[in-house]
């Protein structure tokens, strides 16, 4: 009974007053001693060793320790800096073939606080010249200044384990899942407010809603009925086993009052009726809503050819499709792909190949939406991209990227893209 | 207004249909300390008719994730808490609290025709990241070396990428098994395998080898002298309470402890 007691009130003590005034080597130190006094068995002072280091672990983790002042521990940095090359082989109507070669640098920088147990708050810049669908600055201009922009600003609010509201400029992922970018580049950040539903039925099974209005352009005194994007995309994720998981969602997403608006100046120029780019005039109008139902996949494999012998850590096979309801002809549009390699590259040797082939009709999504690298953003095209990614180090990374891209409408104009890249992150 | 209705009822119907409330004990996670899971909750059912409790396995990370979410009332681990799951843990308002219910030692064992008796931890790992593909390399015979392994989803898989291959990854040509049990039958009819187990695993069948002059033993792993030594956690989401708390004292209980043993894992007692 004493012996028990002893044991209680040491626990007490090193849980209360060591996570504070101490670190884990000391309290190791006096728990080994104890052990020698016989105060402690071995395996009772491994539990008390063990289960303190994990509290203050956690005490850290929710805040509360005393060892790191309240501010750094609510804050975090993150940010990245990509060198680019890019070199493009554009022959367009006529015959006309052009070379560009040219340097690019992207660099990002953000902030996510927590304001309180309930809210998170993001902060972002980003190098860029407004282009909702690159951050990217090219070099030249006889080195003039680059500029900076703000590329997000939101914030989370996680209501109940279930419900998590996201308000401001904001991730695209925070808006919608999509395997590909076949609608959305994901440079963009969506504006607007997001409803997210989320719920682990099973470990096997989990579903998820979000919920969606945005902000499309409403910047005229005399617009009445500015263009809005309302979006609804429920979303389920099924682990068949440890090895094997597919994730699907069907999105519905609805672009209001675009019709008869003028075009966005980031606009491809490539949906129907669009001959003059950020114009207010006829001839920059859109002609068309853009009502578009997306459905998704994706199954990953871990290991997918371990019995063949190839340590390959995953494979992922996806696609997507659309159709923009409010248009007859041109409307839908598909991609199809593969990646396979390490899920993330963290390291020296991590390496990820991916495929993508891609079709879009001239008027199945809004032309200032689809990745700004495929066929320089357009719709009404086809295209090949071939990926690789290879880590030099950690969290530095090579990547290859090429696309060979060309028109579906009238001539087709092909280009190729090249991009190399190096990635750093931290 | 239509979409607002839209949303409102969307809202409503999520929150009817997906709250669920589990009345009895489910336990989720590590199959490493399933078998202490599985013979603690049969014994506490006898004792406490009254109680239900479900016993899955799925590794840590399921068992850790299962908590944070709610869909569990017991994770198991057979590693700490990480802080990426902590942090998300923190976010999700929910204070994990860490419960150390026996100690495992990981055995690295070979065949029992295998003149080796002792490897260093370098050696292991050079052996499991293909450095050294033959017996001889480490001062066996010329035979070549059948490396056996757990799968990538395996907490004991996770345990030994970081305390003997410094997270290098297994050699490609690795048998990747799904239990401890899978290994040591491996191990035991194939003369030129090394595969590595939980202390519990060790049966004549198999010969478990000394790492860095020690031998894995009961003593060894508590006094932290043995090198491959971890402890087994039952997580919870705060101070447990009800039949959670019960189980869970029964488990640190001095019987709790002995059927830790029986199960050839390390008792805390």
């Amino acid at each position: 009974m004493k012996r028990l007691f002893n044991v209680m009130l040491l626990a007490l003590f090193i849980a209360v007053y060591l996570p504070h005034n101490a670190g884990a080597g000391e309290v190791d130190i006096l728990l080994q001693k104890l052990v020698e006094k016989g105060v402690l068995t071995q395996g009772e002072a491994q539990q008390v060793g063990t289960e303190t280091k994990e509290q203050v672990k956690k005490e850290i983790s929710q805040g509360k320790s005393f060892s790191l002042p309240a501010w750094v521990q609510n804050v975090k940095l993150k940010g990245d800096l990509r060198l680019r090359y890019q070199y493009k082989h554009d022959k367009a109507t006529g015959d006309y073939e052009k070379d560009t070669n040219i340097g690019r640098v992207r660099a990002r920088l953000g902030l996510e606080a927590k304001v309180n147990e309930k809210i998170l708050a993001g902060i972002g810049i980003a190098t860029g010249s407004g282009d909702p669908r690159s951050t990217n600055i090219s070099f030249g201009d006889y080195n003039s200044k680059k500029t900076l922009v703000l590329d997000y600003a939101y914030a989370k609010y996680n209501a109940l384990p279930w419900l998590t509201l996201v308000g401001g400029k904001m991730y695209l992922n925070d808006t919608l899942w999509e395997p590909t970018d076949l609608i959305w580049d994901t440079d963009i950040t969506p504006e607007g407010a997001v409803i997210q539903l989320n719920k682990n039925v099973n470990p096997n099974l989990a579903l998820s809603m979000n919920l969606g209005a945005l902000i499309v352009s409403a910047d005229t005194s005399s617009d009445t009925d500015a263009p809005m994007a309302y979006i609804i995309q429920p979303q389920a994720s099924y682990k068949f086993n440890d090895d094997l998981s597919l994730k699907g969602a069907l999105s519905f997403q609805s672009f209001h009052n675009v019709k008869g608006h003028a075009c966005s100046k980031y606009a491809s120029g490539s949906n129907t009726g669009i001959t003059k780019i950020g114009s207010a005039d006829a001839t920059g109008n859109y002609v068309y809503d853009y009502q578009m139902l997306n459905p998704a996949l994706e199954l990953k494999v871990i290991q997918p050819f371990k019995a063949l012998g190839l340590n390959i850590e995953t494979l992922k096979l996806f696609g997507e499709y659309v159709n923009n309801l409010d248009v007859s002809k041109g409307a839908s549009g598909y991609s199809m792909g593969f990646q396979f390699g390490n899920d993330k590259i963290e390291k020296w040797g991590d390496w990820q190949f991916r495929y993508v082939y891609a079709m879009l009709g001239r008027d199945a999504v809004l032309d200032v939406l689809p990745d700004s690298d495929r066929y320089s953003g357009k719709t009404g095209m086809r295209s090949h991209e071939g990926s690789l990614s290879y880590g030099l180090g950690k969290n530095v990374s090579l990547g290859l990227d090429v696309y060979r891209s060309w028109s579906i409408i009238g001539a087709k104009a092909p280009e190729t893209l090249i991009q190399t890249d190096i990635n750093m992150k931290f | 207004m239509k979409l607002i209705k839209l949303l409102m009822s969307a809202i409503f119907v999520f929150g009817i249909v997906f709250p669920c409330y589990a009345e009895k004990i489910v336990m989720e996670g590590s199959t490493t300390v399933l078998p202490i899971a599985q013979r603690a909750a049969e014994v506490f059912m006898q004792k406490n008719p009254q109680t239900d409790i479900s016993v899955r396995g799925g590794g840590s990370g399921v068992g850790i994730a299962s908590i944070i979410d709610g869909t569990c009332d017991i994770g198991n681990s057979s590693r700490p808490i990480k802080d990426s799951e902590l942090d998300k843990a923190a976010t999700n308002r929910k204070d994990i609290k860490a419960h150390v219910v026996a100690m495992d030692g990981i055995a690295v064992i070979v065949n029992p025709g295998n003149n080796i008796s002792a490897l260093s931890k370098k050696q292991i790992k050079d052996i499991y990241t293909g450095k050294v593909s033959g017996w001889s390399a480490v001062g066996g015979s010329g035979e070549k070396i059948v490396v056996i392994s757990r799968d990538t989803s395996s907490g004991t898989f996770e345990a030994f990428g970081e305390l003997v291959l410094d997270k290098e990854k297994v050699r490609p040509d690795a048998l990747m098994q799904a239990s401890n049990q899978a290994i040591a039958s491996i191990v035991a009819r194939t003369p030129g395998a090394i595969g590595y187990v939980g202390l519990g695993y060790i049966s004549s069948e198999v010969k478990a080898v000394a790492v860095n002059g020690v031998m894995p033993s009961k003593e060894t792993v508590l006094s932290n002298k043995y090198p491959i030594g971890r402890p087994l956690f039952m997580y919870t989401n705060g101070e447990p309470k009800g039949a959670a708390k019960e189980l869970l004292d029964f488990i640190k209980s001095s019987e709790g402890q002995k059927l830790v043993e029986v199960e050839g894992f390390v008792g805390l007692k």
